[in-house]
């Protein structure tokens, strides 16, 4: 330890510890960049920085926003949840259930919430009183979801739409599509609060703390008194909840309730974590840079859309998850070096 | 108040097999140091374990203040007034020393955190026994010894009464020993019992107040150091009647350069270069963290490195698959976890390391298999009824044995030992030093990591001293080799 205390190895580690905390900005610049330059004029119609545009992409990204914000929370104690993307679909499906049967808005989102809780809670009994192993575990419950969802379509139809009795009501994309504020959405305004309000949690309060003390050293943590059991069920259930919140987004810019809408939003939701520097086995983490990095996934997503085939842009997303994990693996590793 | 503050009575351990801890009665007293001696295997730690609720006991009594306690885990051996310093220390390197202090009994007015007269009294108790330490820097970023000190604070924070230090000096340099030592003595100033566990002789007898020795899973003596006339006494005490047959040089000594090492650096090792002859012991002896495994792992190509490992004039490049063909095997540190399938029978582990010897076009031939087996259960003296026997189901020395037989069977000329007889009893500890000089015998090269000095003493012909990386010097074995002087270099001294 004393012996890498030489002011040259000191220079070093500091530039790489500035490295990890600036990583995340400078890709989305560089994604950005390179969007803009593919296709028009710079802020014109048609380039994919013209504000309309720019506006567009997020009002439609904030469910990916609340998922991938909440999902460096479970990172964070050293466990995953796979299966939000299905709870995305499922909770999508019945808000729009509710919403064509005639519930008002809040009651609705109430009630999504709570079942976003219950799916949560599920998996943290899987995990935490069972003890499955979380991929395992989560990888039952993502399936079984999704089942679900697909189950509350009736058969014959694809999705949750109006039908010859039900009407779905004018105000179903007021959450998602008006634009309250510069282009942007209610549902957009809410994720940002949600940002804000997870960093309070993460930074100032005892639950924040404890995710980081479980992560990091879950003996220690025990030795200390902590619930264990308690904390990491309670983050699944929280997981669960914005998924759910996120569902509720989904169903009101869709207009509908399409089964298969969450599909690979586990998968994003992962990349967008690592994108912003969250360590795999727990302990490390930051909400606001996998916001970050949830926006470059939906900038890539959203601006290769009418650029290059579905395909192609699948690749993309592959080589951007290579290049997040390995400077990650890279970067942690020389953290550990120190 | 009692004069005790523990009393252990008729205290008894049984794992399956083995009976670890045997009618162990002692006394503890109150605001002294009392120190805890024994070889390898001689029960401290499983007694340890007992008193912090990691196992529980088969039978016996322990008192604490008088009255009968019982740990269920080591969180309520803490709550009852017993913590433990582990060798694997309890800290969350991403949170803050305050954060580390205050873990578990933070203060919170709806959930949030706020300082509070407690955090402060907690630092204070911190400053007070180490006034260095930055309540805000991140605990990842302390050298292991100040992570010590932290556990220490929060342990004296929360009023314990017995603090028991397992090898605490382990993993520190000669400046940190001290200055743990000054808080040792700080502690029993203010109140607390130190049980202090530590292979280190000479700690003891700076440090402490009472010795008990242990061996074999029994109590041998307890007594205040000031009785005790000087180190042999306590050695005497610590190995008994069992005598360690002393070295005996060999006869003839080959000249041709089996290994060389040139330059070997990587995380742990410095600039690390030496040579091994053909049909030499070499000995690597150090204390714990100084290399020896990574050493041993890099020349067995188990870690990368830089710099030149040479073989019978060819370079080895990576891979234990590439040394195993250039007829090197490696007995590792953790017999279960890496030396052994532990779910698989004793003639499978055997034929692990070779299979193609034992295999036509991919089948394999279990007669042969049976054959090799049996070839080596007589040839080491493998006591089992049977060779379809799990090796979990075997003693530690008969594991050993087992893994010896694969690394034979492997046909390697050059064998790596690392901590060949660590967790195996005396006598199985003395049949493995036999089978290294009855490899030798036969042809074999052996490189012989410890960090026991006896052993390393009585086999090997010449000794190389490693501390943090680096090899400190080399000595030829034989009458006149000073432990003494061995113990100083390999603790940070300088070489004379």
């Amino acid at each position: 330890m004393s012996s890498n205390c030489t002011p040259a190895s000191l220079r070093a580690q500091k530039a790489k510890r500035i490295v990890k905390e600036i990583y995340v900005y400078i890709i989305l610049l560089a994604v950005v960049t390179v969007l803009s330059l593919l296709k028009g004029d710079l802020f014109q119609r048609g380039n994919f920085l013209f504000p309309p545009n720019i506006a567009n992409l997020l009002r439609m990204s904030a469910p990916i926003l609340m998922i991938s914000s909440a999902f460096t929370l479970i990172f964070i104690t050293g466990n995953i949840d796979l299966s939000v993307g299905s709870t995305l679909s499922l909770t999508t499906v019945v808000h729009a259930i509710l919403v064509l049967n005639g519930f008002p808005f809040a009651l609705s989102l109430v009630i999504v919430v709570a079942l976003g809780v219950l799916l949560g809670s599920v998996n943290g009994f899987l995990v935490m009183k069972l003890r499955i192993t979380p991929v395992i575990a989560t990888l039952i419950t993502m399936n079984a979801y999704q089942g679900l969802a697909r189950y509350l379509v009736p058969p014959g139809i694809s999705s949750i739409t109006t039908t010859d009795t039900l009407k779905m009501p004018e105000w179903m994309g007021h959450f998602s599509k008006d634009q309250v504020f510069m282009g942007l959405s209610w549902a957009f305004i809410v994720a940002i609060v949600l940002l804000i309000a997870l960093v309070i949690l993460q930074k100032r309060t005892l639950f924040g703390k404890y995710l980081v003390a479980v992560g990091g050293n879950r003996t220690a943590a025990e030795l200390s008194g902590i619930n264990v059991v308690k904390v990491v069920w309670g983050v699944y259930i929280l997981l669960g909840a914005i998924s759910a919140l996120a569902g509720v987004a989904r169903a009101s810019y869709l207009l509908i309730g399409e089964p298969y809408t969450g599909v690979g939003a586990e998968t994003e939701a992962i990349i967008a974590c690592l994108l912003g520097g969250t360590v795999f086995t727990g302990g490390e983490g930051s909400v606001v840079k996998s916001f970050v990095g949830a926006i470059i996934i939906v900038c890539l997503t959203f601006g290769l859309k009418s650029v290059i085939p579905e395909y192609w842009q699948l690749l993309a997303k592959g080589a951007v998850l290579v290049f997040a994990v390995v400077l990650n693996h890279l970067l942690s590793k020389e953290a550990i070096a120190a | 108040m009692e004069t005790n503050v523990l009393q252990i009575k008729g205290l008894v351990k049984d794992f399956p097999g083995v009976r670890a801890v045997n009618d162990v009665c002692f006394d503890i007293k109150r605001n002294v140091v009392h120190c805890l001696v024994g070889e390898n295997g001689a029960g401290k730690s499983t007694l340890i374990k007992i008193l912090t609720g990691a196992c529980e006991r088969t039978c016996g009594s322990i008192l604490l203040n008088g009255e009968e306690y019982c740990a269920r885990s080591p969180k309520d051996a803490r709550d009852k007034g017993i913590s433990t310093l582990f060798q694997e220390l309890n800290v969350v390197d991403q949170l803050t020393v305050e954060e580390n202090l205050t873990l578990g009994i933070e203060d919170t007015t709806f959930g949030f955190l706020h300082k509070t007269d407690k955090i402060k009294k907690i630092i204070d108790v911190l400053k007070d026994l180490e006034p260095s330490i930055n309540p805000k820097e991140r605990v990842g970023r302390l050298s292991v010894a100040k992570k010590q000190i932290i556990e220490i604070a929060k342990a004296v924070a929360s009023e314990t009464e017995i603090i028991i230090m397992d090898e605490p000096t382990a993993a520190l340099s000669e400046s940190e020993i001290e200055r743990l030592f000054t808080i040792v003595k700080r502690l029993r100033e203010k109140g607390v019992t130190v049980i202090y566990i530590s292979h280190r002789l000479d700690e003891i007898f700076t440090l402490g107040d009472y010795v008990t020795v242990m061996r074999d899973g029994m109590h041998v003596a307890t007594k205040p150091i000031a009785e005790v006339k000087d180190r042999t006494e306590l050695v005497h005490l610590m190995i008994g009647r069992t005598v360690i047959e002393s070295y005996v040089p060999k006869e003839e000594q080959s000249d041709e350069v089996l290994l060389t090492c040139k330059d070997v650096c990587n995380h742990k090792l410095k600039n690390v270069s030496f040579n091994v002859k053909r049909g030499e012991i070499v000995g690597f002896y150090g204390l714990i963290g100084a290399g020896k495994t990574e050493l041993a792992r890099a020349i067995y190509g188990a870690d990368s490195y830089s710099g030149e490992i040479v073989l019978k004039g060819e370079k080895l490049k990576g891979t234990p698959e590439k040394a195993i063909k250039a007829g090197i095997a490696l007995v590792p540190e953790e017999r279960r976890t890496q030396g052994l399938f532990t779910l698989l029978t004793i003639k499978h582990n055997i034929s692990a390391m070779n299979l193609k010897k034992i295999s036509k076009l991919g089948l394999l031939n279990s007669s042969q298999e049976r054959a090799t087996a049996k070839n080596y259960i007589e040839q080491l003296n493998i006591k089992t009824d049977s060779m379809d026997k799990e090796t979990s189901k075997l003693s530690g020395g008969n594991q050993q044995k087992v893994v010896f037989s694969k690394c034979l069977f492997a046909n390697a000329d050059l064998l790596i030992l690392d901590e060949p007889t660590r967790g195996i009893d005396v006598g199985a500890k003395a049949e493995i030093y036999a089978i290294v000089r009855e490899l030798v015998a036969n042809g074999k090269t052996i490189m012989f990591f410890s960090s026991e000095l006896p052993e390393i003493l009585h086999s090997c012909d010449r000794i190389f001293l490693l501390y943090e990386g680096e090899i400190k010097a080399e000595l030829q074995n034989g009458k006149d080799i000073d432990s003494q002087d061995i113990i100083h270099i390999v603790t940070g001294g300088a070489a004379s």
